[in-house]
């Protein structure tokens, strides 16, 4: 009986800290929903700190190749994801029309985007620090580093 | 007797790891929970802290379609993001332009005079069409456009403090300071900046220190 204690203490202390370790920046939540024919429907739940985790498993050759692409867009995307960090529960952009809505805010430290279209729905919820991460993993690997 | 307490013991410790096995779990639920669960805009509207100030932009349309936009930013914010966009013409917090001389009028010597002159009116137009007023007035610069042309009636009022124009204004020759302007901005008081109403739009912009829109 002490063994299978031991045991389970030690399977479960491993479990807990790999558990709390993914889950300490919460999860990205994507859910995209097309209504037309052939649509896609993505309904992803991704534990936010296995993206940057991830990151280190992409060949250099293709993260290089994101960064040229995203060069320009960087600096202004970590300057915004580290400034937004600072505004929690904030509504920064709201538009109502008709059957169109639209809203890009914060939720405690994620980002919140949603848009509800008759032919599409898409709602991101992503952790800032996540951004923030993938930003500075992906500059740092850019041309100029 | 010592048999009781081993057992006990370790069904303390299953108990107690599994336990701890499940709490994150707890965490990942409430990480889940839906986008749409979280409060309306209504119920988080609060005063942000003292000193931030931020600028609203709101346009209502009053067409079939009824479009309303919101767009709340914090001037600090647009300060520290400014100066990180390096593209065609802006760069460090300054957009360029080609030369200050905009038909062939110098806009630099133009503020200038301005900002050295007293309070009164410059420009002042009344026709069957329009009216137009620029003043000068308590420190900040007005422009004032009333079309009465057709049944459509539209009136623009924009009033700026001239501090934000020489700030504006302070960079280099053929440059405009977006982020000393945005500073200076910040220092000021609540404000209405831009108000354009017409037939079917309403648009304002205004300063102010709270995060939501009216």
């Amino acid at each position: 009986m002490m063994l299978l204690a031991k045991a389970a203490l030690t399977v479960g202390g491993t479990f807990i800290l790999a558990g709390a370790y993914t889950m300490r920046e919460g999860v990205i939540r994507i859910d995209v929903d097309e209504y037309r024919t052939g649509g896609s429907h993505v309904h992803m739940w991704v534990p936010a700190a296995a993206v940057p985790m991830a990151l280190h498993f992409v060949p250099y050759k293709q993260l290089r190749h994101a960064s040229e692409h995203g060069r320009e867009a960087m600096p202004i995307l970590h300057a915004i994801v580290k400034e937004l960090k600072k505004y929690p529960d904030t509504e920064f952009v709201e538009v109502d029309d008709h059957d169109q809505h639209v809203r890009i805010r914060t939720q405690g430290t994620r980002l919140q985007i949603d848009v509800d279209a008759p032919d599409q729905k898409v709602h991101v919820l992503c952790p800032l620090s996540t951004i923030e991460d993938v930003t500075i993993q992906l500059e740092e690997r850019g041309p100029a580093a | 007797m010592l048999d009781r307490y081993k057992v006990l013991l370790a069904r303390t410790a299953l108990v107690a790891s599994t336990a701890l096995f499940l709490s994150p779990l707890g965490a990942f639920a409430q990480a889940a929970a839906p986008a749409s669960s979280s409060q309306s805009s209504s119920e988080r509207a609060t005063t942000s802290a003292s000193k931030d100030r931020w600028l609203h932009v709101r346009v209502i349309s009053s067409d079939a379609k009824g479009e309303t936009v919101r767009v709340n930013v914090p001037l600090e914010l647009a300060e520290k993001v400014l100066p990180a966009i390096h593209q065609d013409r802006i760069h460090d917090g300054k957009v360029k332009i080609d030369n200050a001389h905009v038909n062939d009028v110098d806009l630099r010597a133009l503020v200038d005079a301005i900002r050295t002159t007293k309070d009164g009116e410059f420009v002042t137009v009344q026709s069957n069409d329009c009216e137009v007023r620029v003043a000068k007035q308590s420190n900040h610069l007005i422009v004032h456009v009333l079309d009465k042309e057709n049944s459509k009636r539209s009136e623009v009022e924009v009033k700026v403090p001239m501090k934000v124009i020489d700030a504006l204004f302070s960079a280099g020759k053929d440059e405009l300071d977006l982020v000393a302007a945005l500073h200076a901005l910040s220092a000021q008081g609540d404000t209405e900046l831009v108000s354009v109403k017409d037939h079917e739009n309403t648009v304002r912009v205004w300063l102010d220190s709270k995060n939501v829109t009216d």
